[in-house]
């Protein structure tokens, strides 16, 4: 036995030096590094991973003096592991791709690249102008635009054709396609299981096969923008300092969308999205949605291997007669505390430069944020997803929501939470009167407000 | 003088015993067996989605044997087919468009140009049973299995022997000696894990960090060598139940308490140390909580932490996640099953004889 | 006792004690370097109001104060609580009976223990996933099979009246793991106590309750301890099942999720801290509780009388 503990330390003293060795730093380079940190929000795929790393080698063999590094976090814990990183002093260079909500997120944390605009007397005119404005907020502007992602409908077409219905009009200017209509024609795309639809007085609403309309895969404020409210995504004014979560436009979207769950039947509740999320299936997919309400970034996951013919087309108009179509935006930032900012920043111009934007706009699915590659990116759009209306995905641009729906507010998460958790009152059906809801979440809202605001004075 | 009957009361008394062994062994294995079942059942279900493909995936609800449509290649498009009856005749035919009222466009797919329009509730789906054996190197390659498993393999093992050292020495202290403020100190050590971990996380990752140990799978293996409260917990009720009078004969043999705790001890904790290895092995093979913050190269990750990158943010690809999960189970049980001799034995002999 | 061996006059108690402390020294130095550090720095935080980005800032007791003006934290002990009343008892008595089962020498016996083992050891994650599809309401599996047999199944995960008994049904699905503890108990059960037991005449049963059961409540302690600190801390599930939310309509936010949010999420980390150190107080109070009565209840045979 005293044998055996003896060759077991001597295995653990080997061990540790072998594992000190490895793990301990690698042969001194001249080369200042820059390390990307990837999972905030899209990237970790492996195919994705791939086509990171390939891009790493193109910079690589073409820069002397950067070396860059894409730090793969998988995205379950890319706030722990970020945090701890900051901690412990080894904060990344760059951080990205970031979404408006992981900006927000961690909206302190990040450095205001305006000096370095100024510097290099960047020309950002070759930039969508919208997606500029994303990136600036009163103290500082965030970052390069790298994407956008605007949202529109997805619809199946096969089954528009099953029911004789025409399809969604293409036309941004046709004002006769509102909310209203969208719900009527919901309603007749929503089957039961014998074929019944959901205007039809025999429909029976607990043998649902088939529904006509899903927006499931989005925020409390996402859902809300659309319906223009003054604040539009944003759930207090613009000071802050008072919450509007229960404005009347809220108050309007949310019955709309629980009278579609639990009155007209066209929208599925919790109960129908329960298996989904955790099966990584999608709503559209499966051929059982009509129409799906999302961004570009479900190109590259819902278009691919459907059994049936789809098409895209434009939001339709709220009842204030605006179109708003909420809108994501991809930037890298750069901590405040990292080491190396300066060559961050040049990896950042790298990036979003009209060379490389292309590229890296397609290993993570969004439109890049710059007009002159426009024409060559849909030259890519055509290959990857043949058969669509692309105009509507260019044109939605001009709809996006302003303030956004994900922007950065005081207690960014605190407040996320609470206005999710009445999303999810209703859709569960626990409470299906939304200006009930709505206003226990603001008053919700109003206590973590006046709360932050007493002790940042 | 015996009475004839005797012998044969003695047999049926005999007989009744093994009646009712038999009885009782044949109801305890139903017993296991319906449970068993119920048990399999969503294991099942995880072998199926092993081997479904994307499209399989969607299916709802999910069937337990993988099937596919029966499709067939009309204009460039594959259509599924059906069993289809006109005019009495029965044929395959292609689906190709739907049509209002619960009807579609048919077509044989020797003559495409023909459509007939059918309801198609009146027609049966053809499918096929569809297995993908190649999602498992698929997905064993794409998450570098043989890189994360040696270092999962080093992490665990030398854990576990950390551990076994380790505990056994606290456990044994613990339990086989009085002093004052022990019972202070046993509570202390149960005491480190009442508090949640997620608070402690950013101080000990700053720690190791400046330790330099970030990115090495160091933080994984060395605290081990210095015993935690679930093991040394286990191993000193284990202690606890082996009778003293073992102690006191090697006393009196002149063994210092090191002598008693390797030669009389340990030997009959036996069960117990299979027990804490066993479970230490399960819990560092699948622990991803460490991990995930202390190793940042892929190539450092273990196998838990390489699980993860297939549950990304737009794309939860199941039939990965299965797929890898069937094959990580594997060590695991090889090793239950193999210190399954150690459980068997269980004669402990008490007492000193005599 | 005092024990005159010329130069050395060490006390027998005196000499056992440091023993004692020599054995457990892997410990307590192992506790000094990795963990003392950071459970004090935690203290600490629940006195501050930290973000982690910037310094702490002392704010003495006002965390403690809002704590108990949260109604957020209220319901996730709530919830916590319901969880553990349910699962700690079934858990303990299901796992407990499958170990008396597979102690009997019925052939094929190790496999049998194969197959409960199983499903402990498959990671969280797929676990999570696949019971998010045999709970799907609408198109998993466990739905469709009550309807067969006439019962309408509820929304279990995507219902917050149903969405705790789920995640108690899929704890027990995984209660392999602590039948290998129990085994090892009642392995260790002396032989010979059956024998005796037999030739005064015991039935099964009795032999059961007199002999098995009593001699196995060190194991008992062990897990219904162990149990109660974990389904206390439940976390990891709930976190990919929910997506870190809770929900449906904060059903499932248990207490350590909602202390993660805190802490990473909303970075409140002193806060979080606060709430870490609260629980950490209950948990103790209520292990005291079953250390204190596990006098009466658990039987050592090779206890040290008198510590």
């Amino acid at each position: 036995m005293k044998n055996k503990l003896f060759k077991m330390l001597a295995l653990f003293a080997m061990a540790s030096i072998v594992l000190a060795a490895c793990g301990g730093a690698a042969a001194p380079t001249e080369k200042v590094k820059v390390v990307i940190f990837v999972g905030m929000g899209t990237g970790t795929d492996p195919d994705q991973v791939d086509a990171q790393n390939k891009l790493a080698e193109k910079f690589n063999t073409t820069h002397d003096n950067i070396e860059i590094e894409f730090l793969i976090v998988p995205h379950e814990e890319y706030a722990t592991r970020y945090l701890a990183m900051l901690s412990g002093g080894n904060a990344p260079q760059l951080v990205g791709p970031n979404g408006v909500s992981t900006v927000a997120e961690f909206f302190d944390t990040w450095e205001d690249v305006t000096p370095y605009i100024k510097a290099d007397n960047l020309d950002l005119s070759d930039f969508y102008g919208p997606a500029v404005e994303l990136n600036t907020y009163p103290d500082k502007n965030t970052g390069l635009p790298l994407g956008l992602y605007p949202s529109y409908l997805y619809y199946n077409k096969d089954l528009f054709d099953a029911a004789g219905l025409d399809y969604p009009t293409h036309d941004f200017d046709d004002k006769s396609w509102t909310m209203d209509k969208l719900r009527e024609d919901a309603m007749l795309l929503t089957l039961d299981k014998n074929g019944k639809n959901a205007t039809d007085p025999d429909f029976d609403s607990t043998n649902i096969v088939q529904y006509g309309y899903d927006d499931s895969w989005d925020t409390m404020r996402g859902t809300m923008a659309d319906w223009g409210a003054e604040n539009v995504g944003r759930p207090t004014t613009s000071d802050y300092k008072t919450a509007v979560a229960n404005s009347p436009e809220w108050i309007q979207g949310l019955q709309w969308l629980s009278d579609g769950i639990w009155k007209d039947h066209f929208v599925g509740g919790a109960d129908v999205q329960a298996g989904r999320d955790t099966t990584g299936v999608d709503p559209f997919g499966p051929g059982t949605t009509a129409m799906f309400y999302s961004h570009t970034w479900f190109l590259a996951e819902g278009l691919h291997g459907l059994s049936f013919a789809a098409d895209i087309a434009p939001i339709p108009f709220n009842p204030k007669g605006n179109r708003i179509a909420r809108i994501d935006a991809d930037n890298f930032t750069i901590p405040k505390d990292a080491k190396n900012k300066q060559e961050a920043w040049e990896v950042m111009k790298w990036l979003t430069s009209p060379e490389v934007i292309v590229d890296v706009c397609r290993i993570y699915g969004c439109i890049p944020a710059r007009k002159s590659v426009q024409a060559a990116f849909l030259e890519q759009l055509k290959t990857d997803y043949p058969g669509i209306d692309y105009d509507v995905i260019f044109k939605s641009i001009d709809y996006l929501d302003k303030p956004n729906n994900e922007e950065w507010i005081p207690e960014w998460g605190k407040i996320e939470d609470a206005l999710n958790n009445g999303l999810s009152v209703v859709y569960s059906g626990q409470e299906k009167d939304a200006a009930k809801v709505l206003n226990d979440a603001n008053a919700e809202v109003q206590k973590i407000l006046d709360e932050y605001w007493a002790t940042h004075k | 003088m015996k009475s004839p009957i005797t012998p044969k009361t003695d047999q049926s008394r005999f007989t009744g015993i093994r009646a009712q062994s038999l009885l009782l062994k044949s109801v305890t294995t139903f017993i296991l067996a319906a449970g068993a079942a119920i048990i399999m059942i969503p294991f099942l279900y995880l072998l199926s989605t092993s081997v479904k493909d994307r499209d399989q995936l969607r299916q709802s609800p999910p069937p337990l044997i993988p099937m596919a449509a029966d499709t067939v290649n009309i204009n460039g498009q594959d259509e599924p087919l059906y069993e289809v009856t006109m005019n009495g005749q029965v044929s395959k035919m292609a689906l190709i468009k739907f049509r209002p009222g619960g009807k579609a466009l048919f077509v044989d797919p020797a003559q495409p140009e023909q459509t007939y329009e059918l309801l198609i509730a009146d027609q049966k789906e053809l499918r096929h049973v569809e297995i993908h054996f190649e999602n498992y190197p698929d997905a064993l390659k794409q998450m570098k299995f043989n890189k994360l498993l040696v270092n999962t393999l080093l992490v665990t093992f030398l854990g576990m022997a950390g551990m076994l050292f380790s505990c056994s020495l606290v456990a044994y202290g613990f339990s086989r000696f009085r002093a004052p403020w022990l019972n202070v100190l046993f509570i202390l050590l149960l005491s480190t894990i009442m508090l949640p971990s997620q608070v402690r996380l950013i101080p000990t990752y700053v720690f190791f960090n400046k330790l330099g140990w970030v990115d090495t799978l160091l933080p994984l293996i060395v605290p081990q060598f210095f015993a935690n409260a679930y093991d040394v917990f286990l191993l000193r009720q284990f202690f606890m139940t082996i009778p003293l009078e073992l102690d006191d004969a090697a006393k009196i043999d002149g063994a210092s308490p090191l002598q008693t705790l390797m030669y009389i001890i340990i030997p009959q904790a036996r069960p117990a140390l299979v027990s804490v290895a066993i479970f230490h092995f399960l819990y560092a093979w699948n622990d991803f909580y460490e991990p995930l913050i202390y190793l940042h190269s892929p190539d450092h990750w273990t196998l838990a932490v390489g699980l993860q990158t297939f549950n990304a943010l737009y794309a939860v690809n199941t039939n990965y996640i299965m797929a890898a999960s069937v094959v990580m189970i594997l060590p695991p049980i090889i090793l239950y099953f193999l210190a399954q001799k150690i459980f068997t034995q269980g004669v402990v002999f008490t007492g000193i004889k005599g | 006792m005092n024990i005159s061996l010329g130069k050395h006059t060490l006390s027998l108690a005196r000499r056992e004690a440091l023993w004692a402390y020599a054995f457990i020294a892997p410990w307590t130095i192992g506790f000094i370097i990795f963990t003392i550090g950071p459970m004090l720095a935690s203290l600490f935080f629940s006195f501050t109001d930290y973000n982690i980005i910037d310094s702490p800032r002392w704010i003495g007791m006002t965390n403690y104060i809002n704590l108990f003006h949260d109604e957020l934290f209220w319901h996730a002990l709530g919830v916590t609580f319901k969880f553990a009343a349910v699962a700690l008892p079934l858990g303990l008595f299901f796992s407990y009976m499958i170990a008396v089962l597979l102690n009997s020498k019925i052939k094929g016996i190790n496999i049998w223990r194969t197959v409960y083992f199983l499903p402990s050891v498959i990671a969280g994650v797929a676990v999570a996933l696949l019971w998010g599809r045999i709970f799907d309401p609408k198109f998993g599996i466990l739905n469709p099979f009550l309807e067969k047999i006439g019962i309408q199944g509820p929304g279990w995960l995507s219902d917050p009246d149903w969405a705790i008994s789920a995640l108690v049904i899929m704890s027990l699905w995984g209660v392999g793991g602590n039948v290998i503890i129990y085994l090892a108990g009642l392995q260790g059960v002396p032989t010979d106590l059956y024998d005796a037991a037999k030739v005064d005449g015991a039935t099964g049963w009795q032999r059961f309750w007199y002999v098995t059961l009593p001699m196995t409540t060190p194991v008992i302690f062990y897990n219904l301890v162990l149990g109660l600190i974990g389904t206390f801390q439940y976390f990891t599930e709930v976190y990919v099942l929910t997506n870190g939310t809770g929900n449906p309509a904060r059903s499932t936010l248990f207490y350590n999720l909602y202390l993660y949010q805190n802490a990473f999420k909303y970075f409140h980390m002193g806060y979080a801290s606060t709430m870490a150190w609260v629980l950490f107080i209950i948990v103790l109070g209520l292990t005291l509780l079953i250390f204190r009565s596990s006098e009466i209840w658990v039987y050592y045979e090779g206890q040290i009388k008198g510590k």
